[in-house]
This record gives structure tokens, sequence and C-alpha cells, in this order.
């Protein structure tokens, strides 16, 4: 069992998928564990795979695994070329990092999934989907060529569109279901437009390795990678929600929240991350604007995210935008090149992120409510979940040791370091906001006195299924982080520790600077003070402070007015060339073209039909008349 | 021998005869009658350049006995169809028989 067996890691819940799709209604249990066991599988299948790639590695130099199979070929009539589809695995440690997330993380949500979503409706079309969706993840993951990765690309925003729909007797869960699907789909007619480029004038292969190699030879022209890259940077901004294709994560919560914490949290959205990360030195080769923009929709993202952040009332919501500043910040690592930083925070945001999702879910499921003024004070009857719930929101904050101080350091360490200084403040000024938002989310939602006594009455702590996943998400929540001391990397068999077991080009070291972590701390530190003390018991001195600022507040509630912005160009500009267009297909092309030449036909017809007469002395001086024409004309034209 | 104008003279008249006839009279059979006479004007066309510009060879005058043979075929198919004309709707006047039309 090694990297070429690869496969299996997708190909076993795509076979769950297949079982439940047909047999799932005769299943006992409608086949949830059949869900399970899958992924379970798939889970452990990662280990195989490390295992072999450490074998073969050679010191500190990894050889990835790559294997594939021709699924198309044809030659390209006229061009002499061979034109080749295949579908392979490439296994290397990003595509290890990611699996690891991915595999874990659904593990503990569909166990999750069994106690939140029992009783529903449609449980085993739930597994069903969610089994679909882990096959398409692992492909995208695995995939060794642009082709199949854009395929597993668009099978996730698929599944994505039915779990957020999961509830679409719901209008607004339709409405989100078709909001999330249009949004991603824009994105993703960029990354098909950058795959296609990035094929036509390179080495007449999907093969992404060859396509790196290519272009880091100065295959392609510098203007035309720079466009080929930033159309695929274009599918990462849609996938991962970035500004300005955000709009559609925070309404996705309309779905089930197991499904939000492992689409809308821990690897659906990062898909982005992988690819840009993947495609990095491409993005190193082209003209330097590209990297520059990568960075500057990170941060930009952050700060709008985080600023929303503070507005939100409802709890998954709030989550939502906090997963969109953690993505921006891993644009932002991008953005500077840290491949390393980017990929451990999404590493250690998978869990932390999660764990926030599935602590609301415990939440919802305990209360049926997630609108956090009609919460409060849920500690003293949801222990566990209010625990793990402030691991993740002091992980998401940044604070010493948890994991997300960890990564989130690497980066501004980065910024520091490789970017001028107003990234680095902005990145600074967003940490103090993250803080305040979050504590906001957990003391409003677990601490002091419930506001409305009969949510609160009958809350209580879920069973085995909710708590276990919770705790063991919350442990590696805590100790995500410590991979990037050397010593922890080695012990658990990464060679020269977690940044040099992921880094694309060489050796590579963790940074630690202990001014910038003093100064991150103190300021994410700073904001959840004053987060706890501004949301504090009823909140008198956070309602003082809006009110004072009511045109700064109303602009954050209506989150900006993106949306409206948005439904405003639908409505004026995409509706109305959409009108005119319509009416030039159904007058133009219908009425005149199609429509009208059929007439014609049969007017024509109609009219002429009377020539016959059915009287054969008519006939005769037809046929006279025109033997008659055609001797005077040949008699005119031989003379 | 007799110049090859007079046979030519002869079958364009006995042509335009059967044409006339077959434009302006109205009884089928008339018209049958005028149609054999047109055919018989080609007859005397085909023998009188047989001989006239090929005599070793037979070719003219066996293309005559051809055009007798489907000329007494057609006639035969084109009274059955009087006949039954005649038999079914009591008429033999062309210009009644116009129901094949649109």
């Amino acid at each position: 069992m090694g990297m070429d067996q690869a496969w299996l890691i997708p190909a076993i819940p795509a076979a769950a998928f297949a079982i439940l799709l047909i047999f799932g209604p005769y299943l006992p249990r409608k086949g949830d564990w059949l869900a399970i066991a899958a992924i379970g599988a798939s889970f452990v299948l990662v280990f195989p795979m490390l295992a072999d790639l450490l074998d073969q590695a050679d010191g500190t130099t990894y050889v990835a695994g790559e294997k594939a199979w021709e699924w198309l070929s044809f030659e390209l009539a006229g061009v002499g070329e061979t034109f080749e589809i295949e579908i392979g695995f490439y296994v290397d440690p990003i595509t290890i990092v990611m699996l690891a997330v991915v595999t874990l993380v659904a593990l503990m949500v569909q166990v999750y999934s069994i106690a939140y979503m029992k009783g529903d409706l449609r449980y085993g079309w739930y597994f069903t989907a969610m089994s679909l969706f882990a096959a398409s993840m692992l492909t995208l993951v695995l995939a060794n060529n642009l082709l199949l990765l854009y395929a597993g690309w668009e099978a996730v925003g698929f599944c994505s569109f039915l779990l957020i729909g999961f509830w679409w007797e719901k209008r607004s869960a339709a409405e989100a279901a078709k909001k999330a699907f249009i949004t991603t789909r824009i994105g993703d007619v960029g990354l098909l437009i950058g795959i296609i480029m990035l094929w036509h004038e390179g080495p007449n292969t999907f093969n992404i390795q060859e396509i790196i190699h290519f272009a880091e030879e100065g295959g392609y022209g510098n203007t035309y990678l720079t466009a080929a890259v930033l159309f695929l940077f274009m599918g990462a901004l849609g996938k991962s929600g970035q500004f300005p294709l955000h709009v559609w994560l925070p309404d996705a919560m309309e779905g089930p929240t197991p499904v939000s914490a492992l689409i809308h949290a821990a690897t659906m959205v990062v898909a982005g991350v992988y690819l840009v990360a993947r495609m990095l030195p491409l993005f190193e080769v082209a003209d330097p604007i590209a990297l520059d923009i990568v960075l500057i929709v990170g941060l930009t993202t952050v700060m709008i995210s985080a600023t929303m952040g503070l507005a939100a009332t409802d709890i998954k919501r709030v989550i939502a935008y906090s997963t969109l500043n953690s993505l921006g910040l891993m644009f932002v690592a991008l953005g500077s090149s840290a491949v390393a930083a980017a990929m451990l925070y999404l590493f250690v945001h998978g869990f932390f992120k999660a764990l926030l999702f599935l602590g609301a879910g415990s939440v919802i499921h305990a209360t049926e409510e997630q609108d956090m003024d009609r919460l409060g004070g849920l500690a003293a009857k949801m222990p566990i979940t209010a625990a793990t719930f402030a691991i993740g929101t002091l992980a998401m904050i940044g604070i010493v040791p948890l994991s997300g101080f960890w990564a989130k350091d690497e980066v501004l360490v980065f910024a520091e370091e490789e970017q001028n200084i107003i990234v680095y403040l902005v990145l600074l000024s967003s940490l103090v906001i993250t803080g305040l938002y979050m504590m906001r989310l957990f003391v409003r939602t677990f601490l002091f006195a419930p506001r409305v006594q009969e949510t609160y009455a009958h809350a209580h702590e879920g069973g085995l299924l909710i708590t276990v996943p919770l705790l063991v998400l919350g442990l590696l929540a805590t100790v995500g982080g410590f991979v990037v001391f050397d010593e922890v990397g080695e012990a658990l068999g990464f060679p020269g520790g977690f940044a040099q077991f992921v880094f694309l080009h060489g050796a590579h070291e963790f940074k630690f600077h202990l001014d910038t972590a003093i100064t991150s701390t103190a300021l994410a530190g700073g904001g959840a003070v004053a987060g706890w003390v501004l949301w504090q018991d009823k909140a008198a001195l956070a309602a003082h402070i809006r009110d004072a600022f009511a045109p700064v507040s109303a602009l954050l509630a209506n989150r900006y007015y993106i949306d409206e912005i948005y439904q405003f160009a639908i409505d004026r500009i995409v509706l109305v060339l959409g009108g005119i267009i319509a009416w030039v297909d159904r007058v133009v092309v219908n009425d005149t073209g199609v429509n009208g030449s059929a007439n014609l036909g049969y007017f024509a017809g109609f009219e002429i039909k009377f020539l016959q007469t059915g009287r054969i002395p008519n006939y005769a001086l037809a046929i006279v008349a025109g033997i008659l024409v055609l001797s005077i004309v040949m008699l005119v034209t031989q003379v | 021998m007799i110049p090859i104008d007079n046979f030519l003279v002869l079958s364009a008249i006995l042509f335009s005869l059967g044409m006339y006839g077959v434009l302006a009279r109205r009884n089928a059979v008339l018209i049958l009658m005028s149609v054999e006479l047109m055919l018989q004007a080609v007859v005397i066309n085909f023998v009188a350049f047989a001989v006239y510009l090929n005599p070793e060879t037979f070719t003219g005058i066996i293309f005559a006995i051809f055009v007798i043979v489907i000329a007494a075929a057609e006639v035969g198919l084109a009274l059955a169809i009087i006949l039954r004309l005649f038999r079914n709707r009591q008429i033999s006047n062309v210009d009644e028989a116009d129901l094949m039309k649109w």
C-alpha cells in the first residue's frame, strides 16, 4: 500500500455514494454507517501514503508519487498532435496535509451529523450527498492534472449547492443555494479560461507539474502567463469567498450546521487556497502584479469580513465572517509567497473552524435558536460545548499557545518581512477586530444572564455523538499549532519539521519573531478583552457605542450594501440586457427568422397551388408553350 | 430520289395538326388520336433521316418500330383509363375530369 494506491482515497467515498444512491433507502439506518465507514477508511489510508512519501524521501527532498491512467486520446486533425486527457493522482506534502484535514474533519462532522440530523426527512440523502462531497473534494486534492482538478472543483460546488439547499422547502435556503452556486460559477468560468490558456500555449498537456516546469523555463510569455494565473485566481476567488465574490458564504449558512463546518469552513472554501498554493510557482514566474493582486484581495477580505462580523447577530453568520477573515489571511500569506504559512493556517483553521461550527450546531440543536440576541448564559447548561467553543474562539483570535496563534503569527512575520508597513499595520488592526467580534460571539452566547428564559430552560448538552467530535476537534485546535516546532514535526514523522515538509522550494524554517508575537498577542488579546467589556452582561456599553456611530453600524449591519449593489446591478443591468437579448431572440430570430421563413413557404405554397387546375388542356398548353419558349431561346442563343 | 425537305414538311404538318388536336379538342378519344398523329410525324422523321443520312444501318428504322410499339402500348393504357372514366362518371370530356388538383 503506497502512493500508487492513492486513487483509493477518493474511490471509497465515491463507491459509498453510488451504493447509497441506489440502495440507500433499503439499508438499515438509511446507510449512514456506510458513509462514515467509507470516510473513515479514507482517513486511515492517508497514513500509508504519508509513510510511503517519507520512505521514498531523500533527506528532506520529497519524491512526489504520481500515477496516471489514460482516459481519452485522439489525433488532432491537421495538427498531427495527440490530445490526451488523463486521470491521475499526485501525492506530495501539500496533498498529504489537505488529505489529512479533509478526511479527519469529514469523519468528525459525519459522526456528529448522526445526532444532528437525526429524524430529518432526508436523513439518508444527507449522507449520500456528504459521501459525494468527500469523493469530489479528495479528487480535487489528489488530481495531477488541471482538468481532473476542475472536475472535482465543479463537483464540490454542486455538492455545496445540494447541501446549502438541503432544506429547500425553506425559500431562503433555496435562494442561498442558488446564490452560492451562481456566484462561485462566475469564478469557475475564470478558472476554466485560465486552464485553457495554460494548455493552449503550453506543452500540450494538462499535467500540473509539467505546466509548472514549462513556465519556469520561460515557455509562456510574461503577459500571457500573468493573465492566465489571474484567471486561475478568479476561480479561487469565487470558491474561497474572497472579495468581491464573498457574498455567497454568509448566506450559505442556511444549510445544516455540520455542512457549514465541513464545506464552508474546513474543506471546500480552502480549495481556492489549495489551488493557488499548488500553482504558486506560476504566480512567482508571472509578473509581480499577480501576487500583489492576491495580497490585496486577501487584505480587503480580511478587513471587510472582520468589520461585518461585528454587526451580525446570527451566530453562524459571525463564524462565516470569521471564515472569510481566515481565508483572507491565507491569501495574504500566499501573496507573500509563504506557502508553508498558508498551508499551516489552512491545517489548523480546518480544526478550529469546524470546532466553532460544530459548537454553534450544538447550541442550535439544543435551543433551536441561532440569534445571539436571544441566547446567553448557556455555559451553565452546556459546559462541554462552551469549553470547546472557548478554545475555538481563542484559537481564532490567536492566543498563545492555541493553534491559531502559530499560524497567524507566521503570516504576520511574512507580511512584516516581505510586504510594506501598510500591509502589516492593516493586518494588526484586523486582529483587534477579530478579538472583538469573536469575544462578542462567545460572551453573548454562553455567558451572563439568558435573554430568553424559555429557550434557556430546555437547553441541554447533546449526547456523545455531539460531544466527542467537539472534544477531538478541541484537542486538535489546541495542539495543532505545535507542528511548527521542528522537534514536534520530526516526532510526528516530518523530517526537518512541518515547514520543511510543506515548503516546495527546498529548505525553509518557521520564523518566530518575539516582538511580532508580543505585538500581535497584545492587540488580539486587547481586542478580546475589549469585546468582553463591551458586550458583558446587558451589552449596554456596546449599545451606547452603536448608537453613537449609527451610520457606521448601519453600514456594517447591511454588509456595506454590497449585496444591494449586486442586486441593483442584476436588476438594472443584467436583467435589462437579458430583456433586450430575449426581445431580439423572440422578435428577430424566432418570429422573423424561423417562423417567418416557414410562413413565407406556407403562404407561397397556398398561392401557387391554384396554378394546378387539374384540366389536361391547361397542362398540354403549358407543355407546348414551354417547348416554344425553349426553342426560341435556343434559336436566339445559337445564332 | 425525293428530297428530304418534302418528308420534313409532311412531318411538320402532321405534327402541327396533332398538336392542334391535343390543344383544341375536348373529347378524350380525339385527344388520344391527335397524340397518335404527333407520334407518326416523329416516325416519319426517323425513317427519312435514317434513309438519307445513314442508309447502310437500320438504327433509325428500328427506332421507328420501337416508337410504334410503345405507341400501341400507350394507346392500350390510355383507352383503359378513358373507359374507366366513362364507366364511373359517364363523361368523355377532359374538361370535366379535373379532380386531380389541390
